[in-house]
């Protein structure tokens, strides 16, 4: 199987360890992911709060080289997959003209909800070599990749399941909770820090209430977000795992995760005291 | 005499605000008492009673020809407001900032602060029980203040989307560092820093990102690149 692959701005920088595990884990799985070739930026939040006409034409440049390919795109980040989706939405409605050949008529999938498919989930668990058993987890989605539904294609955006169903996979403990899919500021905590502050912590509080050790993310700001807030060490640490590298740990017998020097909130004393190390 | 021009002026609000709008008339009638509003009336708490903007009717089917949004579906259940994560920081509520736009009250509407605070996480669209998509209406209104001459009320959540852009027009790809760099740079928000006493602050986080290998430094440049200057350059809003 061979699909595209938008990595997005962050997976070159801040996400830097979700890129590898990501890497690593759809090797494992004998999927092909081919980089779209000369990406660029989707624009992100900025796009579409100043100027409309980018937050179409940025995204279409990537989906006009994936249409090129002739492979459907899986994008591992919230935003840039919302943003993809967005603008194949206004490419089929033509509002904006846009500069390159695109029909919008390639799929794009969210990478969640991809592995998440029942058969992906069938060959997951077929490889795991070291379950991770008794980490019990909560899931957090955040807001881009479940609303708005009529864009994402989301129809439990209340209570999403896609990470839920392949952290189990993988042997987790995955409990329920109601703040899966609330928002943790985004950017907003970069230029106001109060704002920013008082969404994360309050996530924080109800992942410690719900009686989560982790929590696992998809998205790459939420995840910078609730971890670097917990640097200042005041309360109960509570390691914040992209997925994929919860799915690399599983897959691999004896793991030796460098990547987890990447984290603000270090995981390895937890995942030590659960023998998964 | 001054108490009987009281009593008529009473008289004609309660036409207006109790008796007409039960009335069907059909759209033009509509639209002429919408118009007809606009004359100064004295407010039932003894306060100049805020007028309908001068072009309301026009700014509301503006909004609603661009958003392609059915603003006028409002009924004020708040529905927005209170899934709202940040409505405590904002000085018009989403529920409020609907009802602004049906008012044409546009002015009020760019110089809030709650355009800039949304994080347009599309909570309010999405459990809008009558289908407004709040959050387009919002992120329009925040274009709109982009293009106009009026200084936001947030410039510092303003001027970093702006910065945003311009580091992306410049690679075709956005580097954090680069970013935060840029946004540092910028004269009024380094002041700020400096005031809030959080610049030392920020700048030890950068050094431990940097540390811990979450900062790239450099970024290839796109292919693309003047055709993405271009849009840029073609449609760029100004942060007053």
């Amino acid at each position: 199987m061979r699909l595209s692959f938008y990595p997005g701005c962050s997976l070159e920088g801040m996400a830097n360890d979700y890129a590898r595990s990501i890497d690593a884990v759809f090797k494992d799985l004998g999927i092909e992911l081919v980089e779209i070739e000369d990406w660029s930026c989707c624009g992100a939040t900025a796009a579409h709060s100043l100027n409309q006409a980018m937050s179409v034409v940025l995204p279409a440049r990537n989906l006009a080289a994936a249409e090129k390919m002739e492979l459907d795109i899986v994008s591992p980040c919230a935003m840039c997959f919302n943003r993809l989706r967005f603008s194949q939405n206004m490419i089929k409605k033509k509002v904006f003209d846009i500069p390159w050949p695109v029909t919008g008529d390639i799929r794009i999938h969210d990478m969640t909800r991809f592995l998440a498919e029942p058969p992906m989930i069938k060959s997951i668990k077929e490889r795991i070599l070291k379950p991770l058993n008794g980490l019990r987890v909560v899931c957090y989605y955040g807001c881009q990749m479940v609303r708005p539904p009529k864009i994402t294609g989301y129809t439990d955006y209340e209570n999403p399941q896609t990470i839920d169903r392949i952290v189990a996979a993988a042997g987790a403990k995955v409990i329920d909770w109601s703040y899966k899919a609330t928002c943790c500021g985004a950017s907003i905590g970069i230029a106001r820090r109060e704002i920013g502050e008082s969404l994360t912590k309050r996530i924080l509080q109800k992942a410690r209430q719900a009686g989560a050790e982790a929590i696992v993310v998809s998205c790459p700001l939420c995840q910078s977000n609730l971890d670097m807030i917990q640097k200042d060490r005041s309360d109960r640490p509570i390691p914040v795992f992209y997925f994929a590298e919860l799915l690399r740990l599983s897959f691999e017998e004896h793991a030796n995760p460098k990547w987890f020097k990447m984290h603000f909130t270090d995981p390895v004393p937890l995942l030590k005291a659960k023998r998964l190390l | 005499m001054q108490t009987s021009n009281i009593f008529l002026n009473r008289m004609g609000l309660l036409l207006y605000f109790r008796v007409l709008p039960r009335i069907n008339f059909n759209g033009e009638m509509m639209q002429n008492i919408i118009s007809g509003l606009d004359q100064s009336h004295e407010h039932d708490s003894g306060k100049e009673r805020k007028l309908i903007g001068d072009r309301g009717y026009y700014f509301l089917n503006r909004m609603q020809g661009e958003t392609g949004v059915d603003i006028s579906a409002c009924y004020q259940c708040e529905r927005c407001t209170n899934a709202c994560p940040v409505s405590h920081f904002m000085d018009i509520k989403p529920h409020q900032a609907i009802r602004y736009v049906q008012l044409g009250w546009r002015e009020d509407l760019l110089k809030s602060s709650t355009i800039w605070i949304c994080l347009s996480c599309e909570m309010c669209s999405t459990y809008c029980p009558n289908d407004v998509d709040v959050a387009e209406i919002i992120n329009h209104l925040r274009n709109m203040a982009a293009y106009s001459s009026i200084t936001p009320k947030e410039k510092s959540l303003a001027v970093f989307h702006q910065t945003f852009l311009e580091v992306l027009q410049k690679s075709g790809r956005v580097n954090e560092f680069r970013l935060m760099n840029a946004y540092y740079s910028k004269p009024d928000i380094l002041k700020e820093r400096v005031k809030q006493g959080i610049l030392i602050e920020d700048l030890l986080l950068g050094m431990t990102l940097l540390r811990k290998g979450r900062l790239k430094l450099f970024t290839p440049r796109s292919r693309a690149i003047k055709e993405i200057k271009k849009i840029y350059s073609q449609t760029r809003g100004e942060i007053a």
